[in-house]
């Protein structure tokens, strides 16, 4: 028996044990039970050959503030708001050059730029390239996010805003949010690749003609760059030209497709990554020709931001003007422009070998000695990792009317070129034929385009976006190859570019010793209570009396 | 500060069961047994009830007040009578006075109840950084229960274990018993019917909770008078 009890007992001490094992494994259950859980995207990080950019950390734990904070109070562990529409610039611009200590930034975009006057939308532009340019270039040692603004979101922020306005520290009941993103730190980019999809249309040789043909490109790089990369779509830079070069590319591939209207040319597509990068994946697509083919190649039409402004396009070359190739290239497409009501300006621009910036894609064909001009509409060189597709490039600001005319002109350029027409007055790819400019083909591309982020280092190889791609050219060319190189060493990126934000509303520690403060009186209040009406009043004063006096009592 | 917040919800959800027992003479008379009883026969009682809703009750799609499902729900929720008098009657754990014995039973009751409703649900949510009154709430509600409680068995005591009560109280008791025993079908009518809010209803729990508190402690010292 009483070894019986003996074991009992250790079997009792024994999971008596295993109670606190249990609770530990509960308390590692991890909590998620916000009031708003937003998606949030983070500022790209990024190393220039060890300068270090953009933000630096991604995991964020603060308290949140407005801009309405109360004056001179310390920042380093607060997260601000700022909404894009109502932008403090000079604000942002002094904490971020002056290195001021702050617990993280959350930018409040618009969420519907559709719904807003064009004076507001251009506003709302103006700010956003500023905004980006500056913390692109700006080493920010705090995590810094960028998410849309809803109605979650609002009420939060009208919250936080009321809250400081009145200056009263955050309490549960005043409103004290804390944001927090779990997010790892974040890792570099193993080998970030560059994908170059090139299509093939071969034109037709004459009987018995040995030489080679002549072949004529048409390039558009598709990557983007920007101050979020998870955001950065550029429909403009450079998702016009990839639209605008498919559809050449469909055109000439209805003419290549019968033998009669087969010219006597080849065409070369080419969708080239790295563009943002000093044109990198060009560099070592036309690296990887063969001699022969570059120097078949008559001349390069490189297409680039052409789908939005006015009626201005600018054609970039660096060879001199005078040039004959370049003359004829310039006439041809000013030939075409005038029909079509364009305004075509020639620019020229010398190329310096020992500067490592490629401020245009031709001049990576140039430095090749093969004759290339880049048609945008951009009057000016943009400078490294500008005009790249960012925050404020999106579908709003591009007008398929601009694409259509850019595809006409290119492709009705090339055709008079191929077919010797030059200088004659002839409409081929003329409205209401076959071989009419598809308006909602360029949409819908143009649609998709402007969904997809494509900042090349967070591109897999297999990326549905350059599969989509690759199998349009495959459908329009007959032959297509991708090409998979590495980028180039100066660069270095990090990952994690999206992270979801949890919204806690938080209590403040007075809060919770107050209320400490007032359970503890109403348990003492609920047991003196207890004790006078079961007991009576003397028991209570004997309870705090010293032991010898109840024992006096019980004798 | 969460733990702490934790801490301090707890405090409110299961300090006041302590201080009653601590407070009132249950703890010089060691009923702590009879409590305990109670707690387990209140553990099978939930088990029965727990079947018995999931063979009977549909499984309701959102908040909806439903009245057939709600009457079947309060009829369930008799058996925990049935659980408390099995509760009163067949358990003697020591001869302890009928007066100790429904206070107890009571206790042991609410604390059990307590425990398997409140304990969980505080253990997750309050540690949370979101802050909420929820629990807080919570925790008055398990007062308002533990006084519930203690009141049904007092009338319990009354019907099952008193003989020579007063008849004129008899109807009294039966009635007070019945609202008692309906209370979770009525807060809960309150909370999905009529769509009340959380603190509305609490306050309204704690309200009806002092006042059938009240009225059974006159049921049950105008039925000692005789005896005395």
């Amino acid at each position: 028996m009483g070894q019986k009890k003996a074991r009992d007992r250790e079997f009792i001490e024994s999971m008596y044990s295993m109670i606190p094992l249990v609770f530990i494994l509960v308390a590692c259950v991890e909590l998620c039970d916000a009031a708003t859980v937003v998606d949030v995207y983070r500022l790209i990080q990024y190393d220039i050959s060890g300068a270090q950019f953009g933000s630096r950390l991604a995991t964020l734990n603060h308290h949140a503030a407005s801009l309405h904070f109360p004056p001179g109070s310390d920042l380093s562990r607060t997260v601000l708001i700022i909404p894009v529409r109502e932008f403090n610039f000079t604000f942002i611009k002094e904490y971020i050059e002056r290195k001021q200590p702050l617990g993280g930034l959350l930018f409040l975009l618009p969420q519907m730029l559709s719904s807003y006057a064009k004076h507001q939308k251009e506003r709302i532009n103006t700010v956003l390239v500023e905004l980006e340019r500056l913390l692109i270039h700006a080493n920010i040692p705090y995590p810094v996010y960028f998410a849309f603004e809803d109605d979650d979101i609002d009420a939060v922020l009208a919250d936080i805003k009321r809250s400081d306005a009145s200056g009263q520290p955050a309490t549960a009941t005043t409103g004290g949010f804390k944001l927090v993103v779990s997010a790892p730190e974040p890792k570099k980019v193993a080998s970030p690749t560059v994908s170059n999809i090139q299509g093939w249309l071969p034109g037709q040789k004459a009987d018995g003609e040995a030489n080679q043909l002549p072949t004529i490109a048409i390039v558009a790089s598709y990557d983007t760059f920007g101050a979020a990369p998870a955001l950065s779509v550029g429909s403009d830079s450079n998702g016009s030209g990839v639209v605008a070069l498919l559809e050449i590319a469909r055109l000439f591939s209805i003419l290549y497709s019968n033998t009669k209207t087969r010219g006597r040319y080849n065409l070369l597509f080419g969708l080239t990554s790295g563009g943002p990068y000093n044109y990198n994946g060009t560099h070592k697509w036309l690296r990887s020709f063969d001699q022969r083919l570059r120097e078949s190649i008559d001349y390069a039409i490189c297409l680039n931001s052409i789908g939005s402004g006015d009626n201005k396009l600018y054609i970039h070359v660096s060879k001199p003007p005078e040039n004959a190739y370049i003359r004829q290239i310039f006439d041809g497409l000013s030939n075409v422009a005038e029909v079509l009501g364009l305004e075509v300006g020639l620019k020229h621009k010398k190329i310096n070998i020992s500067n490592p910036r490629v401020a245009w894609e031709h001049e990576q064909f140039s430095r090749l000695r093969v004759t290339a001009a880049t048609l945008s509409k951009l009057s000016v060189a943009p400078e490294l990792l500008d005009s790249a597709g960012g925050l404020y490039d999106n579908r709003h600001f591009v007008h398929e009317t601009a694409i259509i005319r850019g595809v006409k002109l290119v492709a009705e350029s090339i055709a008079r070129h191929i077919y010797g027409q030059q200088g004659k007055n002839i409409e081929i790819f003329a409205d209401d034929s076959s071989l009419a400019v598809n308006p909602s083909y360029i949409r819908s591309w143009l649609d998709l385009l402007s969904r997809t982020p494509r900042v090349a280092p967070f591109l897999s190889k297999n990326d549905p976006f350059i599969m989509a791609l690759k199998k349009e050219l495959a459908d329009l060319t007959d032959e297509v190859n991708v090409q998979h190189e590495v980028l180039d060493g100066i660069f270095t990126f990090y990952e994690s570019t999206k992270a979801r934000l949890n919204i806690y509303q938080v209590a403040s520690v007075t809060f919770d010793l107050l209320l400490l403060l007032v359970l503890g009186s109403y348990l003492i209040v609920l047991f003196s209570f207890l004790v006078i009406t079961t007991r009576g009043l003397d028991d209570l004063i004997s309870l705090f009396r010293r032991p010898p006096s109840r024992k006096v009592k019980t004798a | 500060m969460t733990i702490f917040h934790f801490f301090n919800c707890a405090i409110l959800t299961f300090g006041p069961h302590a201080v009653y027992y601590s407070a009132t003479p249950l703890s010089e008379y060691d009923t702590l047994g009879t409590s305990v009883k109670a707690a387990l026969v209140y553990l099978g009682t939930a088990l029965v009830k727990l079947v018995c809703l999931a063979t009977f009750l549909k499984v309701s799609e959102g908040d909806i007040f439903d009245p057939y499902q709600e009457l079947l729900k309060a009829l369930i929720g008799f058996i925990d009578v049935a659980g408390l008098y099995f509760a009163l009657t067949q358990l003697t754990h020591r001869n302890i006075s009928q007066n100790h014995k429904f206070q107890a039973v009571g206790l042991g009751w609410a604390f059990a109840d307590s425990v398997l409703h409140r304990l969980a649900p505080l253990w997750v949510g309050a540690r949370g950084l979101e802050f909420t009154w929820d629990y807080i709430l919570q925790g008055l509600e398990a007062n308002a229960n533990l006084v519930l409680s203690i009141s049904l068995a007092a009338l319990g005591s009354l019907m099952w274990l008193r003989k020579n009560k007063p008849k004129t109280l008899i109807p009294i008791i039966y009635l007070c018993a019945g609202i008692v025993a309906t209370m979770p079908s009525i807060t809960s009518y309150l909370r999905r019917g009529l769509g009340w809010h959380l603190p509305k209803v609490v306050c309204f729990e704690l309200f009806t909770s002092l006042v059938m508190a009240f009225i059974s402690w006159q049921l049950f010292s105008a039925s000692q008078r005789p005896s005395a």
